[in-house]
């Protein structure tokens, strides 16, 4: 039998004997853990979004029939003028399809919409990533992007069966080509450090030196559509303010983003069409 | 028995000197510790330093060039770069140099690469991986040059090895987007020189070269081992003589690196960004130079005008030119042979006689010495004067017929000019050109001015290196000479700089003009000694110059609604001829002079009115739309450089 204070220190050496078999486990064994920890804990991250659901569903019930009969009125008005929106896109489509044959133009990237639900948000990094509760079932691939009605919220970094993880927009792991509006040079732009309670912002570099942004004339940053990632003319934010870099070669600034992203429940996975596309 | 028991006494003599021993020798080792330890801490800690830290030095972007409106004529252009960090990849290096090794080692011995050339093999196995998934993106299929992997492994370690140069935009984007951030395929930017109007003002911009030994004085520690990036230095313009300036400020880092050289992860210990340069705001007027090198089109000459009040050249044109990124001269297959002459800057470094040019200078000294009287000097031109025996022809065969000195300037009549030249004499017409600074370099803030400029009178002839260099039997001024050089033919050589700060130097009433190619819009405007003839003896000459713009020689230089002056002139410099073009405008308030010199084909006649005259015009015309261009319409100085005071010439 050990000595009292080799037994006190037993679950210290059984977690750095576990730390060190974990350090020295093959990298495939890790991902499959990983992943299988992810699958496993996946219902219940699907089942707790359910049951929030549910739960927004009885607090729903608790409106009065004004309300709902109000809310019903703005649904039908909103329903009105997306249906007005969609008529003119088709046409708009068509329009676009025309000139692409008649200018003999490769098709712009065409895409799926898949619509879904935020499952769950990282606390601990809320600017950084978040679970929407549509995976592999839906055939959302990795890397695809993910818009919602105030522009790109991210990119797919990890699918799963039932859920996906979405890189957010607000990450320093999130990168993309971006444009001012109205301009065609590309520029980087890339999420930061973002703290939970502050607005959400991200940096743009590589500027051209003649594009100018201030408070009162902010400039709207807009997915390039270069990369071949993103389709061009997303919004990514607003850039109000552009510094010469340090060496004079372009400006850099940062881009405040939209508020929103920090409340979204529904967002829109854009699915390549085309495999080349992803 | 008693042997198989050793007994050890507390005081055994011979373990006496064993303990000394040991005990010499660990005071030794304790002294030398102690010794290194604390007085050679700095050596040694010095030591380590060299050791383990490397310096990288990175050239600031040169500073912009831009023109009188703040039309940028040359800046920088971002120059993206696919970069792959080698010490983010020691462990794939490692585990490929396995993999490498269990391939060979079915090998027999002999047939087996060495352990270097297997580690070599590993690293290029590696680097290609991370090319393909760039060429997959990009939709390219480069392959890794391992020589150029072993060398750069080999001197620059410490710096990012290039998968990929200068990538297009579209490039730039799917790259960005498409790797991950922490990859070790990074995007890497510099600056290389641009210039938004390809080769206009080429030669007095100059271009750039190499610098492989960027200053690096004032960041960190020089001893340490170094790695320097390219920078520039100026090889020629205003890029040489204004380096100082427009190179930029050098930044630099002082990494930590492991013991094989590899950067250790983490920020460096020490970091200094490169500044920009100091930008550069030229007199010259873009659009008006556009104006002139189209209107030169492919023929070989110069072309300048200055702003009449200040001194600013607002055109510098020298043909052929040649694009300053790459150097290569913009010159068409049948006169690729004369790539010789491409880079010489014609505007101060042509040497050409002035032609008839130079009828001005005679003019002047005719009436300043009383030679030439207004009211009563004429000459009866029948083609031709003999001076002497010799017979020195008009440019006009038929003959001018009467000519008084109004009309002789406007037709450009030589036989009056031999005439009265002759009577002025050769000392006081060489005396006049120098009072307009024929005899010296203009002193523009240019590089390789033409420093010898030569007025043709008795006394550079007595010279015997000058009459035994034109192959004359001595060293005699003959009368022929002063006909000659009264029409600006013979020995005198000027450039078209010099010709056209003589314009303006007219043009204002004064004798000299001082050129420069730095804008300042407070500059104040220039005054020097005054002409030195009476009102009316220069509104004689003035006369002159407007009936050749309106309907003498230099009509083809004239533009409709725009009043001036000009002077035409055909110069024989063998075997070819130079057509020559002066002048200037508004009459009433000059504020451009303009002077315009091309080079014929050997043997072909080449006048000035036929062929510089429309250059000019050109210019000219350019000019008055800018002036009459409402003021909204104006270009706007998008990027306001600082001024350009106190520049250092080199």
């Amino acid at each position: 039998m050990l000595p009292k204070r080799y037994d006190q220190a037993r679950p210290f050496a059984t977690l750095g004997i576990l730390l060190l078999g974990w350090l020295l486990l093959p990298l495939v064994l890790k991902v499959f853990t990983r992943a299988t920890f992810f699958e496993i804990q996946a219902p219940l991250v699907v089942a707790d979004s359910y049951a929030e659901d549910l739960r927004n569903f009885w607090s729903n019930r608790l409106h009065s029939k004004d309300e709902l009969l109000k809310a019903g009125h703005d649904l039908a008005g909103l329903f009105a003028e997306y249906s007005y929106s969609t008529q003119q896109n088709a046409e708009l489509q068509a329009e676009i399809l025309r000139m692409e044959n008649l200018l003999n133009l490769p098709p712009l990237p065409a895409f799926r919409f898949e619509p879904a639900r935020v499952a769950r948000r990282d606390f601990s990094g809320w600017w950084q990533r978040m679970v929407i509760r549509k995976g592999s079932n839906y055939g959302i691939p990795v890397g695809a992007p993910v818009v919602f009605s105030g522009g790109v919220v991210g990119r797919v970094t990890e699918v799963h069966q039932y859920t996906a993880v979405v890189d957010l927009i607000t990450s320093p792991t999130f990168r993309l080509a971006a444009t001012v509006s109205g301009d065609n040079r590309p520029f980087s732009y890339q999420g930061g450090l973002n703290d939970a309670f502050k607005s959400p912002r991200g940096a743009a570099e590589f500027v051209p030196l003649d594009v100018f942004a201030t408070r009162t004339d902010p400039r709207r940053v807009v997915t390039s559509g270069l990369g071949g990632v993103f389709p061009g003319g997303l919004t990514i934010g607003v850039i109000s303010s552009l510094e010469s870099s340090g060496d004079g070669l372009f400006k850099v600034g940062e881009v405040a983003l939209d508020e929103r992203l920090g409340s979204l429940t529904e967002v829109t996975v854009l699915v390549p069409l085309n495999p080349e596309d992803k | 028995m008693s042997r198989l028991i050793e007994t050890h006494r507390a005081r055994n003599p011979r373990l006496f000197l064993f303990h000394g021993i040991v005990a010499a020798v660990v005071a030794l080792l304790v002294g030398g510790l102690a010794y290194r330890q604390l007085f050679k801490t700095i050596l040694y800690s010095e030591r380590e330093r060299m050791q383990n830290q490397r310096r990288v030095i990175v050239p600031g972007p040169r500073g912009n060039i831009y023109d009188r409106d703040g039309q940028v004529l040359v800046g920088n252009r971002p120059r993206f770069s696919v970069v792959l960090d080698l010490a983010a990849l020691r462990e794939e290096f490692r585990a490929e140099y396995k993999a490498v090794k269990a391939n060979y080692s079915k090998l027999a011995a002999g047939e087996r690469p060495d352990t270097d050339q297997m580690a070599r093999i590993a690293r290029a196995s590696v680097a290609q991986r991370y090319l393909d998934r760039v060429n997959f993106i990009l939709g390219r299929n480069e392959k890794i040059r391992a020589a150029d992997l072993r060398r750069h492994m080999d001197k620059t370690l410490l710096l990012p090895f290039v998968l990929l140069d200068d990538l297009s935009p579209e490039e730039y984007a799917r790259l960005i987007e498409r790797l991950p951030v922490d990859s070790p395929v990074q995007v890497y930017t510099s600056s290389v020189r641009d210039y938004p109007h390809g080769s206009a003002a080429a030669h007095a911009l100059g271009y750039i070269g190499a610098n492989n030994d960027p200053e690096s004085e004032d960041f960190g520690d020089e001893s340490l081992r170094t790695f320097k990036m390219k920078g520039t230095v100026g090889r020629s313009g205003l890029e040489e003589i204004f380096d100082d300036q427009l190179q930029g400020e050098t930044g630099g880092a002082i990494y930590l690196v492991d013991p094989a050289g590899y950067k250790v992860p983490g920020k460096p210990l020490e970091q200094r960004l490169p500044v920009q340069g100091r930008n550069l705001v030229t007199s010259l007027d873009i659009e008006l130079q556009e104006a002139a090198e189209t209107a030169m089109k492919e023929r070989t000459g110069a072309a300048v005008a200055l702003d009449i009040r200040t001194g600013e050249v607002l055109v510098m044109v020298s043909k052929p030119d040649y694009d300053p990124l790459t150097r290569v001269p913009n010159l068409p297959p049948e006169r690729a042979f004369e790539k010789s002459g491409v880079w010489l800057n014609r505007t101060i470094q042509g040497r050409y006689p002035p032609g008839s040019t130079f009828k001005i200078i005679t003019a002047m000294a005719g009436l300043r010495s009383g030679a030439i009287d207004p009211a009563t000097s004429r000459s009866l031109c029948p083609g031709y004067l003999m001076v002497g025996n010799r017979r020195f022809p008009c440019w006009n065969h038929n003959g001018h017929g009467e000519r008084d000195v109004v009309t002789a300037i406007r037709d450009s009549c030589n036989v009056f000019f031999y005439k009265y030249g002759l009577e002025t004499g050769p000392e006081l017409i060489s005396a006049e050109a120098q009072r307009f600074g024929y005899n010296h370099p203009t002193g523009i803030e240019l590089p390789s001015e033409f420093k010898n400029p030569r007025i043709a009178d008795p006394e550079w002839r007595r010279q015997p290196a000058n009459w035994k260099g034109a192959n004359l039997p001595d060293g005699v001024w003959r009368p022929g000479d002063t006909a000659n050089i009264a029409i600006g033919q013979g020995d005198t050589l000027i450039t078209p700089l010099q010709a056209v700060c003589m314009v303006a130097s007219f043009a204002r009433g004064e004798t000299e003009t001082k050129p420069t190619i730095l804008h300042d819009p407070n500059r104040p405007a220039q005054h020097t000694a005054p002409i030195g003839l009476s009102p009316s003896d220069y509104n004689v000459i003035l006369e002159g110059l407007k009936q050749c713009y309106q309907i003498g020689t230099a009509r083809f230089a004239r533009v409709e609604g725009l009043s001036g002056a000009a002077k035409t002139g055909t110069a024989q410099k063998k075997p070819i001829e130079l057509a020559w073009t002066i002048a200037f405008a508004p009459l009433e308030n000059p504020q451009i002079a303009i002077a315009i010199v091309l080079e014929g084909d050997e043997d072909v006649a080449f006048g000035g009115g036929a062929n510089a005259a429309p250059v000019a015009k050109a210019i000219l015309e350019a000019w008055k739309a800018k002036r009459e261009r409402p003021p909204e319409e104006k270009v706007e100085f998008k990027v306001k450089p600082p001024p350009a005071k106190n520049l250092k010439i080199r």
